[in-house]
């Protein structure tokens, strides 16, 4: 295993994530103050969350090195769960 | 020359050999990841339930998320993240050998995890003191419910690393019985996501 990689992907992962959030949080501010369609800024906040969500089973749970069947399953739950909190809130 | 061939050849056989092993690699126990998918299970429930509520009841609710305090979710957020990254430093520690180095990162990580907790409970109380409570209507249930529950994650993953770092210390873990700490890791990674989840749904949408 390489150790330095590791911590390299460790520490951009980390940083991906704090940039996601600060855009999700001060997107979600903004899109609000120009009364934007909600339904955009419901999407581009959902989508956000599959990113983060996608980030640490990847990277932190090191799931991508895990075998497929429990990668894909934690994944669905990352993919499946915004989509029907997305449908629930745009239906 | 066939002979230095063949060792490369035995060399690219073995690399692939590994990387086949450790791509077959689940962290931690099985039962563990059992656990993990029963505690999504349930708060997939809270969290569509949440959802359809809010449908159900959109003006109390966007009154409701009006009086929470965004920037703390944010805090909390960047808190948690934080944390869980030093978890996953931890663990590569860990990999290498170095328990003493591990559980001082595991230190970091739990103090950060205080901060979340600090920032949870002052919320909590800015609340009362508004006269908010757990009866205050179906969005504040909600909310408390789903809330309490995730910080009682939080606590319990806590202690789950206190003990993986104590062991940690002790050099009580090597390469070859590692499982326990990648357990409290992926532990403390699984209420790191739910709380990516739940951030965006009580506070942000």
């Amino acid at each position: 295993m390489n150790f330095i990689n590791t911590n390299k992907k460790n520490t951009l992962s980390w940083f991906w994530l704090l940039v996601l959030t600060v855009v999700s949080t001060y997107a979600a501010l903004f899109l609000s103050f120009f009364n934007t369609q909600k339904s955009l800024f419901i999407s581009i906040v959902l989508f956000i969350v599959f990113l983060k969500g996608q980030q640490i089973i990847d990277v932190f749970m090191e799931l991508k090195q895990a075998p497929k069947f429990w990668r894909r399953l934690l994944m669905a739950y990352v993919i499946l769960l915004p989509i029907i909190i997305g449908l629930i809130y745009l239906l | 020359m066939n002979s230095a061939v063949n060792e490369a050849a035995e060399a690219d056989f073995l690399t692939l050999k590994d990387t086949t092993m450790v791509s077959k690699h689940l962290p931690g126990d099985l039962a563990m990841w059992f656990f993990i998918l029963a505690e999504l299970t349930v708060f997939a429930i809270l969290f569509i339930g949440f959802a359809v509520s809010e449908q159900l009841n959109t003006e109390m609710f966007t009154e409701g998320k009006a009086k929470l305090h965004q920037i703390s979710g944010l805090i909390n957020t960047l808190t948690l993240i934080t944390s869980s990254y030093f978890v996953a430093l931890a663990l590569n520690k860990m990999h290498q050998g170095c328990g003493k180095q591990a559980a001082q990162l595991l230190v970091i990580a739990k103090l950060i995890a205080g901060l979340y907790i600090g920032v949870k409970l002052w919320e909590y109380l800015s609340l009362f003191e508004q006269g908010i409570n757990i009866e205050t209507n179906t969005f504040f249930t909600l909310y408390f419910m789903i809330t309490f529950f995730h910080l009682m994650h939080v606590l319990l993953g806590m202690v789950i690393l206190v003990f993986v770092a104590l062991k940690a210390a002790k050099n009580e873990y090597n390469e070859n019985s590692i499982s326990g700490f990648e357990s409290g890791a992926s532990y403390w990674h699984m209420v790191d996501m739910l709380w990516i989840i739940l951030f965006p749904l009580i506070y942000i949408i």
